[in-house]
Formats: C-alpha cells, structure tokens, sequence
C-alpha cells in the first residue's frame, strides 16, 4: 500500500504552487546552433575537407597553366603529387567529419531524450492538453529531433565555412593581399546573406506549420469520420475543406521557398560577383601566369563549400521553433504539488469516493467542471453522461489526482484528498482512456506494467475478464506475441479490452475510465462493457468504477447514471 | 526500388505539369553549367595572358546572374512541386476512398496515416529527390557531348571511367547487404522505442512505470547509437569510395590533359574547358544516392499510395457476392432481399438472411439491442455492402446515432450535404422578423424553427455564424440531434435514414421533432429506429426485429402494417 512510484521522488522533489506558470523564457536563438562535445571537431574535419575541394580546384588551375608553358614534366611534380593529397583529402576527411558529428549528435540526442523523457513524466498528463496528448509527445519526439539535427545540418557547415573560408582568406592574401580583400568581402556578403535567409524561413514558419495542421486535421477528420460525412452527404463539402486547406498548405510552401531561393539566387550573385572583381584585381598585377589561374578560381570554389548553408539556414528556423515548443512545454509545472503527507489507511477494500462543491479548471482560466457533488459508494459502479465540454474527463482527472481542485474537496474514504500523498492516491487509481497505448511488446510486457511480478494465471485470468479469451486463443505465440508497432495489429475493440485487461490486473481498488468506448462501433461497445461490469468479480472485494461516456450503450448496467450540465460561463 | 515510378504519372495525372516543370529547370541548368564552363575558361585565359578581360568577364558575369535567377527558379518550382505532388496524391486517396463502401476502405490506422504523414512524405520525395534524378539524367549527358566536341579524348576518359561509378556502388551494395539489413531492422525498432514509451507515457504514468523506463530510455538511446553508427559508417563510407573513384577519374582528365597541354598539342582553353566540365559528368550521380537516401520514406509511402490508388477499380472489377444492384432512381422502391452482414468475414452474422420492402411514408424498425438495427440503416444508405444478398435503394440520408458535426459555424453545421440552393421550404408561416439575408438563411432558420433550435441559435453571438468546437463542443447530445434532424430536413435525397434520432429529447423537444419526421414522411421514405412508443404511434409501418435462436440465429423481420 506504500510502495511509492519512482517518479513520487520527481514529484516531491519539486516544490512550488500546482497552478500553471508562464513557460520559463529563455532565449533559444543562439543555444540551438550552440556546439555540442565534438561538434567543433566535426565541424574543423569538415573545414579541412572544404579547404581541400578548394584547393584542388585552385592547384588544378594552377597545374593547367603551368603545364600549358610546356616545362619540363618534372617541375610539375610537386603540384600534381598536391593535386592528388587534395583529391584524396577531401573524401577522407569528409567521411571522419560525419562520423564525429553524428557521433556527437547522436551522443547529444540520447542524453536530450532522456532529460525530456525524465522531466514530463511529472507534467504527464495533465500538462499535455486535453486531447491528442498522445500527438502533443510524438511532437515532443519529432522536435528533439529537429533540435539535434540542427548541430549536424547547422553548426557544422557554418563552422566549416569558417574554417575554410578562413584558410583561403589568409593564403591568397599571402599571394596577394587584393584578393584577400576580395573573398573576406564576399565572406561578409555570405553572412548578410545567411541572417536574411534565417529571417524569411523564421517568418514564414509559423504559418507553413499552421497550414500543415489544418490539412493534417481535415484529411484525418475525412479519414476517420468518413462514414459520418458520407450519410449525410458532406462529402463533397468536406472534400471542398480538403482543397480550402491544401491551398493554403501550397502557397505558405512557396512563400517559404523565397527565403532558400533568396539565398541560392544571392550566393550565386555574390561568388560571380568576386570572381569577376578578382579577375579585373589580378589582371594587373605581376604574378606569374599559374599563381593568377589559382588565384581566380579560388572564389569559383567558394560555391561548393557555401551550399550546405542554405539548407543549414531553413534547419536553423525549424529547430528555433522546435526548441521554443519544447522549452514551452518542459518549463510547465506539474498540475498537482506533492500533496500532504498523510499517508493512506491501510484498507482492504475499495473506497468511497466523494465530491462537494468541486470546481476544476485545466489551464487555470475558465472553470471546465462544476461545482458538482458525487457520492460514488465503496465499490459501486458509477456513470457520468452530459454534454462535451459538461466536465466529464475532468472530474476523472481530479479524481484520478492528476489536477488540483480549483474549490471544494474531494473525499477518499472521508479523507480530504489534498492532504494525501499524490503518489499514494495515485497508486490506487488504474486508468482506461478512450485511445489506450498498446507498446511494442509482447501481450504479457503489456499488461504485466500494470503490476510487475504478476504470474501468468492472473493475466490469462485477467485477459478473460476483459472479455479477449478469444483473442489469446488465436495469438501463434500467446502471451509472447509481439503487438503494437511492427507487430500484430490490434482492433478498436482489442485496444480497449487490453486496456481494461490492464486495468483488472493491477488490482487497483478504483478503476476510472474515460469514453473507453467512444471510438468502437455500437455492437462492440455494448459487448465491452457488458464484459468489464458482468465479469465474475475476482475473490475479494469490488473495485469502484466511475466511468465517462457520452454513449448510450452499456448505461443499464451501472447502480448509478450523473448527468453533468456545462459549469456556468 | 525503383528510381523513379512512372505509375505516379499515369495514376495522378495532375503530378505532371509540376514534373515537367522540375525537367524544364534541370534542362536549362545543365544547360547553363555548360556555358559557365566556357566563359570561366576565357576569362581564366585572358587573365594569365594578359588580355582584355571585358568581354569574357561581362559573360561570366551574366552567367552568374542566369544562373541565379534560374537557382532562385528552381528552388520556387521545387517546392511548389513537392506541395502540388503531395497534395494531389492525398486528394486522389481521398477522393477514392470517398467512392468505397465502409468495409473496403482500409482499416482507420492505414487510411490516416497514408492520407497525413503517408502523402507528406512525398513531399521531400518531389521537392529534393526527383530534381536531383532529373539534374543526374541530363547534366552529365549533356557535359559529356559538349566535352566530346572540345576535347574528345577527355570525353572518351570520362565515358569509360563514368559507369565505375554505379557498378562500384552496387558493389558496395552486395558486400554490405546482408549486415545492412540486419543493422536496419535492429535500428527500426531501437528508433521506434523511444517514440513507443513516449507515446504511452500517460499508461505508464498511471501505473506507475514511468521512472523505471527513464533508464531503459538512456540504455536503449545509447544502444540506438551504436547501431546508428555502425549503419552510418557503412553508407559514409561508400559515399566516400564513390567519391574518390570520381576523384581519381577527374585527375585522369587532369593528367592527360596536363600532359597534352605540355605538349603543346592541345589549347589553354578546351584544356581548361575539359577539367570544368569533367567533375560536373560526376557528382550528379553521387548525389542521387545521398537524395534517394533521405527520400527513401517518401519513396516507401508513395509505393503504398499508388497501391491504394490502383485497388479500387481492380476490386470493382471483381465484384464481390451479393454486391448491391443500388441508386434506383425510382424514389418509392426500396428493397432488402436475403441479406447478410459481417463486419469481419471470422466474426458472426450481425444480419442473416433478411428480406423487407419498404412503402413510402414512414416505417418505425424495433427490435432489442444488437439485433443489427444501425447496420440494416447503413446498408440501406450505401455506406456498407451486404456480404450476401441485395439491396436496392434511391440516394439517402442518415441521421446517427451521434450525428457528425463539423467545427466551424453553425451554418455550415446545418447546411453540411445539403444542396445549393436549398429547395425552398414554405416560409409564410415563419414568424422570423430579423433582417434574413438571404434564402438560403431563411431555410436554414425555418429548419432550426422546426427543431425548436431557432431561439437559442439567436441568442448566441453571432447566430447562425456562431463558431462551433471540434466535433461540436459545447453541444448536448439533444441539441446535436436537432441541429441533424434539421439538416436532414433540408436535404433533398428520397430516403430518410434515422438512428435513435429522439433518444435525448424530451417533453416540448421530441413532440417537435417527432411532427417534423412524421412531414418529413409526407413527401419522402423515412425510416427511423426507436425506442419511443411516440414515434412509433405516428409510424405507417412498422418492421421488428429478432432474433431468432438456435443453432442458425436466423433474424426474422416481422412487418406490420
């Protein structure tokens, strides 16, 4: 009963008011492109290999024009002997670069992934919004990624560039002092270049990312709900939204090209720029024939090192905006404090859970349930209907002490629920909600994270219960088949039986479940629920059942139906 | 895979002018890096022998400048196709599932993520690969014919040495295969278990497994780096290979090049233009294999896609058993003949052998929970076929059980399927006095009139251009039944299809709603499944049905008059 969960130790080591605070602010900007252990040796290698393309043009040049003054064909050895290091420099080096950048990043996204992980286990759920929070954490696991690809596809080509944008500087201005002039102007001209274009991908970001919600909304709307459209007609007028929305998605799309178009288009300008001042620089001057060769495709080689830097650009402004949304949402505080320090009394049985005067809000606004008064009785199976938006899922959440009353209290068996212990409240509740996570597991792993230690008989008997017999009957492997992503594939209906399934084998004195059956067909959403509330009970007590639905089907078989109104505006 | 499916043009017509455009612009830069070729050289020649730079320069410089304008170009024209090609492909999709009963559209899990993240995949697919594939079928080409007239025997070299590249790297390819693709299964699912038990936070969150997974997480982000690594230096180092080979082939050109020019049997000039143009024969190629690398998704979701896109007209080619002779165009004539229906071909009848006629008016169907009276609506609506037997019936409209309301106003809520104009509903009796705007307005608040909605439509801000939530938040379960029974008033199919459709009204509300299905019933065929004796008082016709046990549930449909 006192068997605290790893994460009560995250909780209780976090002190300050449950309600929502504004995001920590902190200026991303720079510490996105800031380097990594190893990236500034990644970073220099890549540098290396930049120098050694240029240097292989230039030599190149310098080779043909030496050898077209017929000299004898040894002089020429030691360029083409330089010629060829560089030829093989360039891919050798290339390769090390890679692989101590993506080394580093790697090393930087695991020890990103695990701090993200570790800091919204408190956060979860309440923090992650109402809906789709399983969306909001794959966002989380797409935006680390972002940000991590930004030390590869950002600061290694712009360190890079530096680096070898430096050594042709510092050479040809030992050749001629003129022509230094020249490329350290166009290394300028570059970097003006690379904040506009930073500028008009940041700008167009937003709104690209917004038209790409609204077509992922409407096609997923179209996708699930096709049936619902099409018996009413709404097809074609959904098919419209469809081409509303993928209109808008095109033309964000384009105006965001300017700013990699923007780019391409003023390197191009700027390298032909220099290579024509060069060459009206180096006419003049009193070298020899081979050395100006060398000396004015220097800046022709430019182009090569700089092109990675439009792309680097567009990461940048994508990995700004991911690392915003994450600091955002990892900055939030946990919705519910540690709570008191009261300890549960060791009971037996299943509590009686009451509610007085409860009102609760999600972002600490608007008030989204009550005031409501409850009385669930020990053991009782209880229904909440009323409309969406009446507070159904979030007289669950306060129950299940994943959000903090707002005003009234919440009775556990008499006890005021915010003098417990968070996680000793929480430890007793078992969850169902209406799209239940089925991991890449085996059936066992998947039910068995509802009670570690659990022997085979309780979950087949758990299994039954939940009304999936059939379904282990037909596994090749039983409970050692693997489900989930790249495994079997599961029904609506097998997902919410999994569930429960979890749900009865944790043996929690309080099973909540919210819409279990929203999103099944009406035959098999009876027979769900007909089999989680007429299962033959395990020996011992029953445990209390508050379920939220908005659905006829199943409402005959609880001792109680509350209907809730949508709290006052 | 491969490089390039011509199926995507023959299957999404629409892709091809965005494709054609991507060629046009991969054409005139080849085109372009030719003459840049050439203008560098003279200028390189003018510069070492001390001639007028003017001329050459001002080419360079124009050059430049096309071949900025074209970059900028192509980068717009890029993305416009990516965008066009995806999207083009996701409304395909979902024009051809819009086609297809319930039960042939593929499972809810497949269609969203084809139709999202499935069609968005194509995108860097369009914008980056196929320029990238198009730039390597025509720059090199167009390189070695220009050589070929300036200095055939580089021309010859680059020719011999060119095909090294592809055999090398399908050497490569077999060497490292088998490792490869052990290493990529390994890698999938060490990649896929962090989005896995971050997805599933909240389960392990409620029982309390959180904690214990943040040290599986760092184990496993370390072991996924490992083997990312180890599947990195392989394909790192093959690229490196591909590029030294074309390496050690441009420094073949250079040294015979050097070697003629010291000799004195070739010109500055073409000796130049050969060491240009040579490397440009080459690294088109290698960067098919980076691009192809980073579009392979694309590449996987567009073979899926056209998949889908092919399916449907194979599988109305092969008619299934008791596919339904539907859409007669005579309104009065609706019929059921020994139907049967399966959601899944292991699971048991949820119909059996059932057999109705339908008259006009309104016929009330009863019968005890589960007895399949939603799914004889929905075959009668076309939106399921029965596995066995016919059914025959004009265009309808279904109201469910949880009629579907779309976010946006509550017009467009109301007007959702209905035609444009609305056929005009009798308003002379309307007592609405506030300044309607339009026709179509006046239906639509004559509809709300008729479900007692009118009022408090009005009373919101902004009435009928009061924004609805997402799947109608904020409505009761009442008032979604009666925005739909309006919806239905206003749409003009000769079926009318109601599930439960006054299950949460009450009092004043229901007798409403029930005087307006029993009008509704005047002029169309209503069928309507209920519980309330009300209904079924006003009922015409009246089907029950049950379910007759024993060892063949046969359903008996008993038809009343």
């Amino acid at each position: 009963m006192t068997a605290r969960s790893p994460h009560a130790v995250v909780l209780t080591s976090r002190q300050g008011a449950p309600d929502l605070r504004p995001p920590r602010r902190q200026d991303r900007r720079a510490g996105v492109a800031r380097p990594a252990p190893g990236i500034v040796k990644g970073g220099v290698l890549g540098g290396i290999a930049s120098a050694s393309g240029m240097a292989l043009t230039a030599t190149s040049g310098w080779l043909i024009v030496r050898a077209a003054e017929r000299p004898i064909i040894l002089t020429l050895m030691t360029a083409i002997v330089a010629v060829r290091a560089f030829g093989i420099a360039r891919p050798v080096f290339r390769y090390w670069e890679r692989l101590v950048s993506h080394d580093a990043a790697l090393a930087l996204l695991a020890r990103r992934r695990w701090a993200a992980y570790d800091a919204l286990i408190p956060l979860t759920p309440a923090r992650l919004g109402r809906r789709r929070r399983s969306d909001v954490l794959a966002g989380v696991v797409d935006d680390l990624d972002d940000v991590v690809d930004a030390q590869v596809r950002v600061t290694v080509p712009v360190i890079s560039s530096v680096v070898a944008g430096g050594l042709a500087i510092l050479l040809t201005s030992w050749l001629a002092p003129a022509v230094g002039l020249v490329l350290s102007a166009l290394a300028v001209g570059i970097a003006l270049v690379c904040v506009v274009a930073y500028r008009l991908e940041s700008r167009s970001l937003a709104e690209l990312l917004a038209a790409r919600a609204e077509v992922m909304r409407v096609s997923e709307l179209m996708t699930s709900q096709a049936t619902d459209l099409h018996a009413v007609g709404g097809w074609p007028t959904a098919m419209g939204w469809l081409d509303d929305a993928q209109r808008t998605l095109t033309t964000a799309t384009r105006r965001q090209s300017i700013g990699r178009a923007t780019a391409s288009a003023a390197f191009l300008l700027l390298v032909g720029g220099a290579v024509v001042l060069t060459a009206v620089v180096v006419w003049p001057l009193a070298l020899a024939a081979p050395v100006k060769a060398l000396l004015l495709l220097t800046p022709v080689a430019v182009s090569e090192v700089i092109t990675p830097l439009t792309d680097a650009m567009r990461a940048l402004a994508r990995a700004t905006g991911s690392a915003a949304r994450i600091d955002a949402l990892l900055g939030l505080e946990p919705a519910v404090g540690p709570g008191g320090t009261t300890d549960l009394p060791a009971t037996t049985g299943a509590p009686r859970l009451t509610a007085r005067g409860l009102t609760a809000s999600w972002t600490g606004g608007r008030t989204d349930v009550g005031p409501i008064a409850l009385d669930v009785p020990a053991g009782s199976r209880v229904a909440l209907t009323g409309p969406n938006g009446s507070g159904k899922s979030t007289l669950l959440a306060v129950l299940a002490r994943h959000l903090e009353p707002t005003g009234g209290t919440v009775g556990w068996d008499g006890v005021d629920v915010t003098d417990l212990l968070t996680a000793c409240v929480r430890d007793q509740v078992a969850i169902v909600d209406d799209l239940p996570h089925v991991f890449a597991s085996t059936l066992r792993a998947n039910l068995t994270l509802a009670r570690p230690g659990a022997t085979d008989a309780e979950v087949r008997d758990a299994l039954r219960r939940a009304g999936l017999s059939p379904l282990l009957a037909a596994l090749p492997a039983g409970l050692d088949t693997r489900l989930g992503e790249g495994g079997r594939g599961l029904s609506g209906g097998e997902r919410a039986r999994i569930a429960i399934a979890r749900a009865l084998l944790s043996r929690r004195p309080v099973i909540l479940l919210d819409e279990p059956v929203a999103h099944l067909d009406p035959p098999t959403a009876t027979a769900v629920l007909t089999d989680l509330l007429t299962a033959d009970p395990e020996p011992g007590p029953h445990p209390t059942i508050v379920m939220a639905t908005h659905r006829p089907e199943g409402l005959s078989l609880f001792d109680q139906v509350v209907t809730m109104q949508r709290p006052p505006e | 895979m491969k490089p390039f499916d011509p199926r995507l043009l023959r299957t999404v017509p629409a892709v091809r002018a965005p494709i054609a455009a991507l060629t046009a612009v991969g054409v005139l830069s080849g085109a372009l890096t030719v003459a840049t070729a050439f203008a560098l050289s003279a200028l390189v020649v003018a510069v070492v022998e001390g001639a007028p730079v003017g001329t050459p320069a001002l080419w360079l410089a124009a050059l430049f400048a096309a071949r900025a304008l074209l970059a900028a170009g192509s980068d717009i024209v890029s993305a416009w196709a990516g965008a066009a090609v995806s999207t083009r492909l996701r409304s395909a999709l979902l024009r051809a599932w819009g086609r297809l009963p319930a039960e042939r559209r593929p499972d809810p899990d497949t269609a969203v993520t084809l139709a999202t993240s499935g069609a968005t995949a194509v995108e860097p697919y369009a914008a980056r690969y196929l320029p990238t594939l198009l730039t390597a079928a025509l720059v090199p080409g167009l390189a070695i014919a220009t050589l070929a007239v300036v200095d055939w025997p580089s021309a010859v070299i680059v020719v011999l040495t060119l095909p090294l590249l592809p055999v090398f790297a399908v050497l490569i390819g077999k060497a490292t295969q088998t490792s490869t693709e052990r290493r990529w299964v390994a890698l999938a699912q060490l990649s896929g278990h962090f989005l896995d038990v971050v997805r599933g936070l909240p389960t392990l969150v409620g029982y309390g497994r959180a904690g214990h997974q943040v040290g599986v997480v760092k184990e496993v982000s370390e072991r996924h780096r490992s083997a990312t690594m180890a599947t990195l230096r392989i394909a790192f180092l093959s690229s490196a290979a591909l590029e030294l080979l074309a390496s050690i082939s441009v420094a073949i050109v250079a040294v015979v090049v050097g070697l003629r020019l010291s000799w004195g049997t070739m010109s500055l000039g073409a000796g130049l233009v050969a060491i240009l143009l040579s490397p440009e024969a080459y690294w088109p190629i290698r960067r098919v294999g980076a691009e192809f690398h980073s579009a392979a998704g694309g590449a996987v979701a567009l073979d899926a896609i056209l998949a889908h896109l092919e399916a449907p007209n194979a599988a109305c080619e092969g008619a299934l058993s008791g596919a339904p002779v539907r859409s007669t165009p005579n309104a009065a004539l609706v019929e059921v003949e020994g139907v049967e229906y399966r959601y899944a071909a292991e699971l048991a009848p949820v119909l059996r052998d059932l057999t109705l006629r339908l008259a006009p008016g309104l016929t009330v169907v009863t019968g005890p929970s589960g007895v399949g009276k939603s799914t004889l609506l929905e075959l009668l609506a076309g939106l399921r076929t029965p596995t066995r037997g016919t059914v025959t019936a004009p265009a309808a409209h279904l109201v469910t059980q949880r009629p579907f309301i779309p976010a946006g106003t509550v017009r467009a809520a109301v007007t959702l399927g209905a035609p444009r104009p609305i056929p005009s509903i009798d308003v002379s009796a309307s007592p609405m006095s506030r300044g309607m705007t339009s026709t179509r307005d006046e239906a639509v608040w004559e509809a709300l009139r008729r479900v007692g909605l009118d009022g408090v439509v009005a009373a919101l801000p902004g009435s009928l251009d009061a924004p609805l939530g997402d799947d109608g938040f904020g409505l009761s379960a009442g008032q979604r039944q009666r925005i739909a029974l309006a919806r239905a008033s206003l749409c003009t199919e000769p079926l009318v299809l109601l599930d439960e459709p006054t299950a949460h009204l009450d009092g004043d509300a229901a007798e409403q709603a029930h005087a307006l299905i029993a009008e509704l019933a005047e002029r169309r065929v209503v069928v309507a499944v209920t519980h309330r004796p009300e209904l079924l008082r006003l009922a015409d016709h009246h089907v029950h049905l049950e379910p007759v046990h024993g060892p063949a549930t046969e359903l008996r449909a008993e038809v009343r008059r």
